[in-house]
């Protein structure tokens, strides 16, 4: 439920902006000038300036206004230039953050400088309306919900009140024709399954349903015990893969460096998060603060997001829950899948060109707005697919003698992993 | 061809006592329990059953809950900031030096967990001794102190410490009184320079450095022969005839490792195929490892050991030294005179060496090299050993300087006098008179106790520093993980507390360099990092003569030999696990079997089998040893075929009482029993013996497995093997008929087979403790290995066999061979691990088929199907399979080991650790050869012969296992195997082993002139 109201508060959301949008490019060519600003801002800009707060450079809703445009228009074009020539106001300007410069940007032109400050003093598009909007939004979806259940709540009571009516109705119409109504019916109902229980092939057939139903019951339990499909525990930091593999279409690599080198896909130390969020912080969906769960990053560096410093003793490491669990004494190696047998992985799972090798057994890990288990991860299906996939040793040296090798005893059948001695306890378990 | 030479691996199988015959009888080395159960308490009454129904009752819906449980929740903490050089599950590999032989250090994550050998060290990359093998887990021991400690005060900061150390030192340079620096031997370049900039600031300085096992003796003797106080290097690889008197160069002396190496390419199978051997004589009252793999042993008593010196000179120089007789041991004698013939034959091409540290002893040694041309061929005094300098003399002026009242300051560096120096008790005394009192050890040892402040040192493994084992020579020491305490390395400290312009210590060691050793090698730091070692071209070794009076020396061995041989003789050394007792609380090394008795845990007085009986002990009874200054300890009797008749030996390095969990109170203590005489420490010394009644059953795994007499040890001469290289491998003629009862399996792929060389492994045990790091094996403490349940995956089996007249082997010495007792004894050692057989016993046995064949050869061990059956282990003709009795790694039992967070640091993550009730056993290192196929696999490439390599191999100084591709004929192992020397244990089996042993060659036969 709380996906379709993130979905339906988004739809909102881009609607509300669409109309603010639509009315400001109505109200005239500075509000013109201004959203061609915001763009060209949001595209070369936002990674070190923030309108109202001082990032790698000044708060711009501050600086700006006490500058003159001229100064501006060459500031902005080429500052390391500017600087150089010596220009007193430029040279002052630099020591604002002496580890950084002012990048130059030739390609700039005026205009666009000039729209880039009119969306500096008029600032982000005003939100009031969007605010209104998510209220009456968060009002809608709640009172759809309610209603629905109130809908189906009454109609039961209708129906139940209704059938009541319906008892009562044919009573009276029995009453008034005169026909006498039995009151023993319930003790001869009790009386019947007593009768019931005494007959043998009754029992018989009784306790065989039983024993069948617990017994099946019990057989798929045991087969489900221990596997963890589905598993999907509450994090710390609510990440959302969706998000970040989804819509950003971050490659799974960059986060997952080891999975590529090493044994372990290892998760991500939050210096890789921090080469994003430390300009990502999604303040437009949070009234301007930092978004709650990006701060937990920041908290757990001791980053102060203000004052851009990190507090080595504020450090606290995030402890995530392991969604994938592999017992001790199973050994499974990332790089061995997905650099070696990408091909073979990708061939047997299906899997389309776009999608990364990742997904034939992590799932649509770009949907998952929370990351579950998508495998069953259970013996059985390593081997099934060790026991159905192709290896690809065409390009590969290391499997051109084995494969030999192996032509010599089994000419023309496919040669996979349990060909090749994959299915030997040893291979996994040491 | 069936040899019919028999091997025993203990006395009681030689003898065939009751107890052996009885404990060989049964199926089990345990009496079963059979009596209790049926006993009146047992099936008789109701209780068993009802009890067993509740247990199984209890049991299954114990099981059934615990099956039921919801998804257990693991955390995963990923790095904070993560290390750009880490890749998590990727080892990284930095190069370091342990005692000045330089390794490679693996840490995963952060964490070393394994010592190899560095490759880059040339020359000197040959391989590992346990103790660096094993040095890997003194870093994560839990006994170490946490912080350091000032006045009791265990929690002192660093800042009080400095206030303390250079307040004191203020008043004492005021007072003008001494300050000295007590050390082992100190090689590295950057301490060296650290405690001049020390002396500079405080002048009164001096440094101290003495060796709980001393080489003053030979330093001093070449100072006295050709004026270089200097510890020469020892050229073993161009010796063909190696003479030692008493030397255990294989194992203890000087450097074990790097003369095992040398050693062994005389003799290994690559050589002998050549159709060349060395030859070597040893001396020796106690049977050390040289011993067993000498050519020919002779037992000679200590107090024998100068004659027999004299008389070697007097026969090469054909002067007439007075003292050269041996009129007790007429075979040694004649030996001598053999020798001596050979000697001169090999002019140039041999070595003579002598283990005593006595400087006149040395002096007629060097004679003698100088007779025999050595020097500038096997001796080379231009390009120095420094491994040791200590300086005995020194040491025990200190005492007399304390007692006096003339020290004020002392600090210890790596050194543990009021545990190992010979008069501890009156260092201890006078100790107690100086004011300032600094230890760096890392933790509450029997000296740091006695001191006011106790500044601990990093561990090797956290620290910056250098090495110079030999003149030209330098490697480098640097960190591999962060320091885990408050510790702080101690020559930061000495540079702290002297002021010094430059205390941060890695800065100091690169500087140095920088300034001293790189410029003239032309190499960068940055390149130092990389390979680990530099090594300057060494100087032209120059040839030395000898040209002094030997008529006093020859009075002082004659005076010395006279003093020795008035009561039992007593031989104190040092061990092969245990050295001088530095790293007692190593739970690995105190497990290591001691490779000639088979001994863990404890020390023991070793005395020959006729001996023992004339003096009427029995083995295990516990004897009272009386030294002649009358320290008195009460050890358990070893018999020990070999010992010289009338000698005693006892290992020193044990009995710490201040040293950890593992090692406290373990053994007894011997150094007191070392005397100092004429400047230097002596080892060899007088004792009485008297019984005290009770018996101490030794921890042994000598004879836990029985092979029955069987034909598993071949052996040849060399004169055989020169005529027919198959000899004695019983590879002619007619084979055992065999029999198959199953297919033959494929190995299209590859083929896992190793090859072991009996002729160059010299049974020393690096590889068990490599191993054991490597594959996690648990510690089971000396009770467990009473009960015959050690965990070792490799063992090292040593096979005694009695050299009888009238047998092929007794050669050419035949007539100064004495049979009738056990002094002439020559051993065997055979590297003992799982055989991958490909018609594997165990594997038909398994009912639950844990244990299964894989297509490359190996023999797989599933722990996690394994139910505890142990048939596999009954049906094992090689017992290499070993049951966990216990959750080692989660057991209060086993606290006193492995078994605690901060130690289990040290795990391998790429081997699981087994539960309780299953078996184990070699796996061939398969977590290395399955790395070894993906990285194959990653860089597209196939697998090259030497990419995978076993963790016992790396360790091997004699290079005696090589494993490899069976299927690649040019594979090393191939090439090994098709040695005509190759044999199989147990062959006629036809179980069809993985792993081919190639004879034993021994060089006995005389070359006549």
């Amino acid at each position: 439920m709380r996906n379709i109201s993130l979905i339906i508060r988004r739809v909102w959301k881009s609607a509300f902006m669409f109309t603010a949008l639509s009315v400001l490019i109505v109200s005239g060519t500075q509000a013109q000038d201004a959203a061609e600003g915001r763009k060209i801002f949001k595209e070369k800009c936002t990674s070190c300036h923030s309108l109202d707060r001082d990032m790698t450079g000044p708060a711009l809703q501050k600086i700006v206004p006490t500058k003159s445009e001229a100064f501006l228009l060459k500031w902005i074009n080429n500052a390391p230039a500017f600087i150089a020539s010596g220009d007193k106001e430029a040279v002052e300007a630099s020591k604002f953050n002496p580890n950084a410069e002012m990048t130059a940007f030739p390609s700039l032109t005026p205009e666009q400088i000039k729209s880039i400050l009119a969306y500096v003093k008029v600032g982000e598009p005003k939100k009031e309306g969007e605010k209104a909007g998510a209220a009456v939004q968060e009002e809608v979806s709640g009172f759809s919900l309610a209603g629905v259940v109130a809908v189906i709540l009454i109609s039961i009571v209708v129906l139940v009140v209704l059938g009541r009516a319906i008892k009562m109705l044919e009573r009276l119409i029995l009453q008034k024709q005169g026909v006498e109504i039995v009151e023993e019916e319930k003790v001869s109902l009790v009386a019947g399954i007593g009768g019931l229980f005494k007959n043998k092939k009754f029992v018989f057939f009784f306790i065989l349903c039983l024993v069948i139903t617990l017994g099946s019951f019990g057989w798929m339990g045991m087969w489900e015990t221990g596997v963890h499909t589905g598993y999907q525990p509450v994090q710390p930091i609510k990440f959302s893969h969706e998000l970040h593999a989804g819509t950003n279409q971050i490659d799974c690599q960059y986060c997952h460096s080891g999975a590529f080198k090493s044994k372990n896909a290892s998760i991500p130390s939050l210096n890789v998060c921090m080469n994003c969020h430390k300009q990502v912080q999604a303040r437009d969906s949070h009234d301007g603060n930092i978004s709650p769960e990006i701060q937990k990053i920041y908290n757990a560096l001791g980053y102060d997001a203000d004052k851009m410093t990190y507090d080595k003793s504020k450090e606290k490491p995030v402890e995530w829950v392991r969604v994938h669990n592999l017992p001790d004494f199973a050994y499974f190696n990332h790089s061995q899948h997905v650099v070696v047998a990408e091909k073979a992985i990708r061939k047997e799972k299906g899997l389309k060109p776009n999608e990364p090798v990742c997904f034939a057994c992590h799932g649509p890990v770009n949907t998952m707005e929370e990351i579950y288990q998508y495998s069953p991860l259970t013996m059985k299906w390593c081997i099934n697919c060790h026991k159905a996939a192709e290896i690809n040793g065409k390009d590969n040296a290391f499997y051109t003698k084995i494969i030999e090798a192996h032509e010599k005893i089994k000419k023309g059948e496919k040669i996979t992993p349990a060909a090749l001695g994959g299915l030997e306890c040893g291979k996994c378990h040491y | 061809m069936e040899s019919n030479k028999k091997y025993w691996k203990g006395l009681e199988e030689y003898k065939n006592t009751p107890d052996f015959v009885e404990n060989n009888k049964n199926e089990f080395a345990e009496p079963l329990p059979i009596e209790d159960v049926l006993n009146e308490a047992g099936l008789s009454t109701v209780t068993p059953r009802r009890d067993f129904l509740k247990a199984l009752g209890f049991g299954l819906g114990a099981v059934t809950l615990a099956a039921c449980q919801p998804t257990p929740v693991h955390k995963s903490i990923p790095y904070l900031i993560k290390p750009e050089e880490v890749v998590p599950g990727i080892p990284n590999y930095y190069v370091s030096s342990f005692n000045g032989q330089s390794v490679l250090v693996k840490t995963r994550e952060g964490r070393p967990i394994k010592i190899e050998p560095n490759p880059n060290a040339g020359e000197f990359n040959c391989g590992t001794d346990a103790q660096a093998q094993a040095s890997v887990l003194d870093l994560y021991d839990v006994s170490k102190l946490k912080a350091p400690v000032l006045k009791e005060n265990e929690k002192a900061t660093w800042a009080e410490i400095d206030a303390f150390v250079k307040g004191e030192l203020n008043k004492v340079q005021a007072s003008g009184k001494k300050i000295r620096i007590v050390s082992s031997s100190v090689n590295s370049p950057s301490t060296k320079n650290v405690v001049a900039d020390f002396t500079t600031a405080y002048p009164n300085t001096k440094h101290i450095q003495y060796d709980a096992v001393s080489y003053t003796g030979i330093i001093k003797a070449n100072e006295n022969s050709f004026g270089k106080a200097v510890l020469p290097k020892y050229n073993f690889d161009k010796a063909d005839l190696i003479v030692s008197f008493g030397a255990d160069f294989l194992g203890t002396w000087i450097s074990g490792e790097e003369f095992t190496s040398q050693y062994i390419s005389n003799r290994n199978y690559k050589t002998l195929a050549k159709g060349k051997m060395s030859r070597h004589f040893q001396f020796e009252s106690g049977m050390s490892l040289t011993g067993t793999n000498a050519d020919t042993r002779l037992p000679i008593k200590l107090s024998e050991q100068g004659p027999a010196l004299i008389t070697l000179y007097n026969a090469i120089t054909g002067s007439a030294l007075p003292g050269g007789a041996l009129p007790n041991n007429t075979s040694a004698d004649k030996a001598i005179k053999l020798v001596a013939k050979e000697l001169l034959m090999n002019k140039g091409k041999s070595l003579v060496v002598c283990g005593s540290n006595d400087v006149s002893t040395q002096i007629l040694v060097n004679a003698i090299n100088a007779a025999i041309g050595s020097y500038g061929t096997t001796i080379d005094l231009d390009n120095p050993c420094k491994r040791y300098s200590g300086n005995d003399a020194e040491f025990a002026e200190l005492i007399n300087e304390m007692n006096r009242g003339e020290v004020a300051a002392v600090f210890f560096l790596d050194s543990n006098p009021a545990y190992d120096a010979t008069n501890a008790k009156a260092f201890t005394d006078a100790l107690n008179k100086v004011g300032l009192k600094v230890s760096f050890s890392d933790r509450k040892d029997e000296t740091s106790s006695l001191c006011n402040v106790i500044a601990i040192n990093h561990n090797y493994l956290e620290a910056w520093g250098d090495a110079n084992a030999y003149e030209g020579y330098y490697s480098v020491v640097q960190p591999t993980i962060n320091p885990v305490f408050n510790s702080r390395q101690a020559e930061q400290s000495l540079l702290v507390w002297s002021n010094a312009p430059v205390q941060d210590y890695y800065q100091y060691v690169r500087n140095n360099w920088e300034k001293n050793i790189l410029p003239a090698l032309g190499k960068t730091w940055n390149e130092l990092l990389q390979t680990g070692v530099f090594a300057a071209n060494a100087k032209t070794a120059g040839s030395y003569s000898f040209s002094q009076s030997l008529a006093a020396v020859a009075q002082s061995i004659q005076n010395n030999s006279k003093a020795l041989a008035k009561d039992i003789e007593l031989q104190v050394y040092e061990s092969i696990p245990m050295r001088d007792g530095k790293h007692a609380n190593n739970a690995f090394l105190q497990e290591l079997p001691d490779p000639v008795s088979k001994v863990t845990w404890d020390n023991y007085i070793a005395l020959a089998p006729k001996f023992a009986q004339t003096l009427g002990f029995k083995e295990f009874d516990v004897v009272s040893v009386k030294g002649a200054n009358g320290y008195t300890i009460e050890l358990p009797v070893l018999i020990q075929p070999g010992q010289a008749v009338g000698t005693a030996s006892i290992a020193l390095g044990y009995g710490r009482s201040k040293v950890g969990k593992a090692g406290d109170n373990v053994g007894k203590n011997a150094f007191p029993f070392v005397t100092f005489a004429n400047g230097t420490l002596q080892y060899a010394t007088t004792v009485t013996l008297s019984k005290t009644g009770s018996t101490y059953e030794l921890a042994q795994t000598q004879t836990h497995y029985s092979f029955e007499g069987r034909n598993i040890i071949r052996e040849a001469t060399f004169k055989e093997y020169v005529k027919d290289p198959a000899a004695g491998s019983g590879n002619h003629g007619a084979k055992h008929k065999s029999y198959d009862l199953w297919d033959k399996y494929e190995k299209p792929g590859n083929n896992w087979v190793m090859a072991i060389d009996l002729n160059a492994c010299t049974g020393c045990g690096s590889c068990i403790v490599a191993c054991n790091v490597e594959n996690n094996i648990p510690v089971v403490g000396r009770d467990e290995v009473r009960r015959r349940r050690e965990m070792h995956w490799i063992r090292i089996d040593r096979y005694y066999s009695f050299e009888e007249e009238g047998k092929k082997n007794v050669t050419e010495e035949k007539e100064i061979a004495h049979m009738e007792n056990m002094d002439r004894v020559s051993v065997v050692h055979q590297p003992m691990l799982c055989q991958h057989c490909d018609h594997a016993p165990c594997e038909t046995v398994c009912p639950v088929l844990a244990t299964v064949h894989s297509s490359d050869g190996l023999n797989h061990m599933a722990y996690n199907r394994c139910v505890g059956t142990r048939y596999c282990a009954n049906n094992c003709p090689y017992k290499v399979r070993r049951f966990n009795w216990f959750n080692y790694w989660n057991d209060s039992r086993f606290d006193n080991y492995l078994n605690n967070e901060f130690t289990q640091l040290v795990l391998n993550p790429d081997v699981t650790t087994r539960s309780r009730g299953v078996m184990e056993k070699c796996s061939m290192c398969i977590q290395r050869i399955q790395a070894g196929k993906l990285t194959a696999k990653m860089e597209k490439r196939p697998l090259k012969d030497g990419d995978i390599k076993m963790a016992c191999q790396e360790a091997c100084s004699a290079n005696a296992i090589i494993f490899g591709d069976g299927n690649d004929p040019e594979s090393e192992v191939s090439k090994a195997l098709r040695s005509e020397r190759t044999y199989y244990v147990l062959e006629e089996l036809n179980v069809q082993p993985g792993v081919g042993y190639m004879t034993k060659i021994r060089n006995t036969d005389t070359v006549q002139a």
